[in-house]
C-alpha cells in the first residue's frame, strides 16, 4: 500500500520529479567524480613520489629510521632480496647505503693537492642496473651519464665514478670530467679517502635533497666504507599501490628474526603522507558543498509537493489516516526518488571515471607537490567512488524530506478541505 | 430505527478567530442524531454547515459544548485515538469528490480498509460487492479521472460506506453536479441507507435533495431554526 502509493505519487508531476531526479543524480556524479579524481590525483602523486625514491616499502636494520647510524645496516642484504622477489606483489627492490663525506674539488689539470672548493655532502650507494629497474634513476640525470654497472670479475675494483646533485654541483663548481677527494671514516674507524670523476648531475626535482646528495656505486661505497656485502636500506617497489599496507605486513613476516623493520612509505615518510591526508579535507569541504546545493533543491522540491497535495493530505487525515502513515509515505517518496538518483548517478559516473582514467585533465600550469610536478590529472575508480555519493545522497532525501513530511502529516483536516 | 444515539452535541459553539475578527460561525447547538436516520441539515451558504459537520465528526474542535460520537466524548481522544475512530467509524464524502488520483476505482474504494488491515480477499469481495451496488462494477480498474463527476461521487459513497462504518457524513455531495445525476445519487444514497440501515447525515442547499431526505434540520446563523423544527417525512 505504502510503497504504491509513493511509487505513483512520484509520477504524478513528472517535470518536479524529473528535476529532481537531476538534482540528486547530479550531486551523486559531482561527488562521485570529485572522488575519483581526488583519489586518482592522490595516488598519482603518491605513486610518482614512491616510484622514483623512496620506494612504496622500506626495509632497514631496526632502529635505522630513528637513528641513521652507518652500522645499522641489513646484514647479506642479497638474501634479503631474494626472499623479496619471491613475493609476487614485489615489482623490484633496490639496495642502497646512506654515509656522508667531505667532497673536495681538484679541478682538471692542477696538480695533485690543489683543491679549489669543497663541500660536505650525503653518499648514496646504489646498485645501477637495479636503481634503474626501481625509480628509472637515469631519467634524473641532467648531464653527463649513468654511473658504469661493475664488472662481476672485478667487482671489487672500483669504476671511480661519482654523480653530484645538481645544486651540489654548483657549490662545488664542479661539472663532468672532473676529480673529486671524497674524505670519511670506515665503518671500521679508519680514514676513507679515494679519488672520483663527475660523471653526471642528478636533478630529483627537489633542491634540499640536489643541494646535499652524491651518487657512488653500491660496490664502491661497500668497499670504501668496509661495509661488504651490507646495505643500509631495501627499497620494495609493489606492483599495486592498494596493497602496499597487507604487503608490508607480509614482508615484516618474512623477515621476522633478522633484527630488521619494514615500513611503508605512510611510516618513512610521514611528513608526506600528512600532507596527504590534509589535502583530503578540502575533498569533504568541496563534496559538503555540493550535498548542501543539492539538498536545498531537493527540500525546495519536496516543499512545493507538500503545499500542492495539501487538500489530499487533508482527505487522508479527515478518513482516518494517521500522521504517522503520511510522514513514512513521503519520507519514502524522497528516498524512492534517492535511490533511482543512485542508480543513474552509478551508470553516469562509472562512463564518467571511465573517461577521466584514461584521458585526465591537463594542468595548465603544471601542479608542482613537494618537487613533484604534474601535467595531467586522471581519475581513479574505487567503491569510495559510490558509497560516499549514494550515502550522502540517501541522508540528504531522508533529512530534507522529515520536515515537510512533519509538516504534512500535521495538516488540519477541515482547513485543507475548505482551500480548494 | 433504534434508539442508539450517533451523534450527540450538547452547547456547540464555534468561534473561528484566524484574523483577529470573531466569526460566530456555530452559536449554540444542541442536536442527537439517532441510528438509521437519514438527514439533511439545510441552510443558506454561509449559515454554518460544514463547521457544525467538521466539528460533530472531530475535522475540527469546538470552542465551547460536548460531542458525542457512539458515546464517546470526542475532547477526550488523542490524534491517534480519534484517527482510528473516524477510520472505523465515520464514511465521508465530500463536496469536490477528493478521490486519490494516482489509486484505481478499486483502491480507492479499498483504501481505509487496507488503513484497518482487513484480508486481501475480504477487501476484494467487498469492494465489488459495494461497487456493484453503485453501480460501477466494471470501472473498478479506471483511474478516477477517467470518470464523470456523477461517477466519481458514486465512488466517493462506495468509499464512504464499504467498511460498514456507523456514520456516513456528506457536506453538500451534490454541489458539484447538475440535477439530474444529483437526483440519482441520493437515489442510491437512500437506497443503501434502507437496505443497510446505515445513518446518513448530509448538508445541502439544494431543492432535488432535500426532497429525498427523510429528515430536514434547519441551520440559520449557526444555530438550530426554533420556528422550523426537524421535520419528518416518511
Ligand atoms: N477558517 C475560517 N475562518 C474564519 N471564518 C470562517 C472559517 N471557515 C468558515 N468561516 C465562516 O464561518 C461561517 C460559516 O461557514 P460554513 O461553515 O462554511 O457555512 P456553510 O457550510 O453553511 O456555507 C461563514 O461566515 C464563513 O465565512
Ligand atoms: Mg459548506
Amino acid at each position: 500500500m505504502l510503497p504504491k502509493l509513493a511509487w505513483r505519487n512520484i509520477f504524478r508531476q513528472k517535470r518536479r520529479t524529473v528535476l529532481t531526479l537531476m538534482t540528486m543524480t547530479g550531486g551523486f556524479v559531482l561527488s562521485s567524480l570529485s572522488i575519483g579524481w581526488m583519489n586518482g590525483s592522490y595516488s598519482s602523486i603518491i605513486l610518482f613520489f614512491t616510484n622514483n625514491r623512496t620506494g612504496q616499502i622500506q626495509v632497514h636494520h631496526e632502529g635505522y629510521l630513528a637513528d641513521q647510524s652507518i652500522y645499522s645496516t641489513i646484514d647479506n642484504f642479497e638474501q634479503v632480496g631474494s626472499i623479496l622477489d619471491s613475493l609476487p606483489d614485489v615489482r623490484t627492490w633496490a639496495p642502497r647505503i646512506y654515509t656522508g663525506a667531505l667532497l673536495a674539488l681538484r679541478p682538471a689539470g692542477q696538480s695533485s693537492n690543489v683543491f679549489s672548493s669543497s663541500a660536505a655532502a650525503s653518499v648514496i650507494g646504489i646498485d645501477p642496473t637495479r636503481e634503474q629497474e626501481a625509480t628509472g634513476f637515469s631519467a634524473q640525470i641532467l648531464e653527463g651519464e649513468m654511473l658504469t654497472v661493475s664488472d662481476a670479475d672485478t667487482s671489487l675494483s672500483s669504476t671511480g665514478q661519482i654523480l653530484l646533485g645538481k645544486e651540489l654541483a654548483i657549490t662545488l663548481e664542479a661539472s663532468v670530467g672532473d676529480s673529486l677527494i671524497l674524505l670519511s671514516q670506515t665503518a671500521n674507524g679508519a680514514v676513507a679517502d679515494k679519488r672520483y670523476v663527475v660523471v653526471g648531475t642528478v636533478s630529483t626535482g627537489n633542491t634540499q635533497i640536489d643541494r646535499r646528495t652524491s651518487y657512488i656505486t653500491l660496490l664502491d661505497a661497500q668497499n670504501l666504507f668496509a661495509l661488504e656485502g651490507e646495505a643500509h636500506e631495501i627499497a620494495v617497489l609493489s606492483r599495486n599501490l592498494d596493497e602496499v599496507d597487507d604487503l608490508t605486513a607480509t614482508i615484516s613476516g618474512r623477515l621476522s628474526g633478522r633484527n630488521l623493520e619494514t615500513d611503508s612509505w605512510k611510516v618513512f615518510a610521514k611528513e608526506f603522507y600528512n600532507g596527504m591526508k590534509a589535502d583530503e579535507s578540502s575533498l569533504e569541504v568541496m563534496i559538503f558543498i555540493i550535498v548542501l546545493v543539492a539538498a536545498m533543491g531537493v527540500l525546495n522540491t519536496v516543499l512545493m509537493m507538500v503545499l500542492e497535495r495539501r487538500r489530499e493530505f487533508g482527505v487522508m487525515k479527515a478518513m482516518g489516516t494517521r500522521p504517522g502513515f503520511i510522514v513514512r509515505m513521503i519520507m519514502l517518496e524522497a528516498n524512492i526518488m534517492g535511490f533511482i538518483s543512485i542508480l543513474l548517478g552509478s551508470i553516469i559516473s562509472t562512463a564518467g571515471l571511465l573517461f577521466l582514467s584514461k584521458h585526465g585533465i591537463v594542468l595548465d600550469p603544471p601542479l608542482d607537490y613537494g618537487g613533484a610536478v604534474f601535467r595531467e590529472m586522471i581519475a581513479s575508480i574505487s567503491p569510495d567512488c559510490y558509497w560516499i555519493p549514494a550515502i550522502c545522497v540517501m541522508l540528504t532525501a531522508t533529512i530534507v524530506s522529515w520536515i515537510p513530511a512533519l509538516n504534512a502529516a500535521h495538516t488540519e483536516p477541515a482547513k485543507a478541505l475548505r482551500t480548494v | 430505527m433504534t434508539n442508539e444515539k450517533i451523534i450527540e452535541a450538547k452547547g456547540v459553539i464555534k468561534t473561528y478567530d484566524d484574523s483577529g475578527v470573531p466569526v460566530h460561525a456555530v452559536r449554540g447547538i444542541d442536536y442527537t442524531l439517532m441510528r438509521g436516520e437519514f438527514t439533511a441539515i439545510i441552510g443558506p451558504s454561509g449559515s454554518g454547515k460544514t463547521t457544525f459537520l467538521n466539528v460533530i465528526t472531530g475535522l475540527d474542535t469546538p470552542t465551547e459544548g460536548e460531542v458525542w460520537l457512539s458515546g464517546r466524548l470526542l475532547s477526550k481522544m488523542s490524534g491517534n485515538e480519534l484517527s482510528d475512530f473516524r477510520r472505523d467509524h465515520i464514511g465521508f464524502v465530500f463536496q469536490a469528490y477528493n478521490l486519490f488520483p494516482v489509486l484505481t476505482v478499486e483502491e480507492n474504494v479499498e483504501y481505509i480498509m487496507l488503513l484497518q488491515g482487513v484480508p486481501k480477499e475480504e477487501r476484494h469481495s467487498r469492494v465489488m460487492s459495494i461497487l456493484e451496488k453503485v453501480g460501477l462494477d466494471d470501472y473498478a480498474q479506471r483511474l478516477p479521472s477517467r470518470l464523470s463527476g456523477g461517477q466519481q461521487q458514486r465512488v466517493a459513497v462506495a468509499r464512504a460506506m464499504v467498511s460498514e462504518p456507523s456514520l456516513v457524513i456528506a457536506d453538500e455531495p451534490t454541489a458539484n453536479l447538475d440535477s439530474k445525476t444529483s437526483g440519482s445519487l441520493l437515489d442510491l444514497m437512500r437506497q443503501l441507507n434502507e437496505d443497510t440501515g446505515m445513518t446518513f447525515l448530509f448538508s445541502t442547499h439544494d431543492e432535488i435533495v432535500m426532497k429525498r431526505a427523510k429528515k430536514l434540520v434547519v441551520l440559520t446563523d449557526g444555530k438550530l431554526d426554533e420556528n422550523n423544527p426537524p421535520e419528518e417525512y416518511e
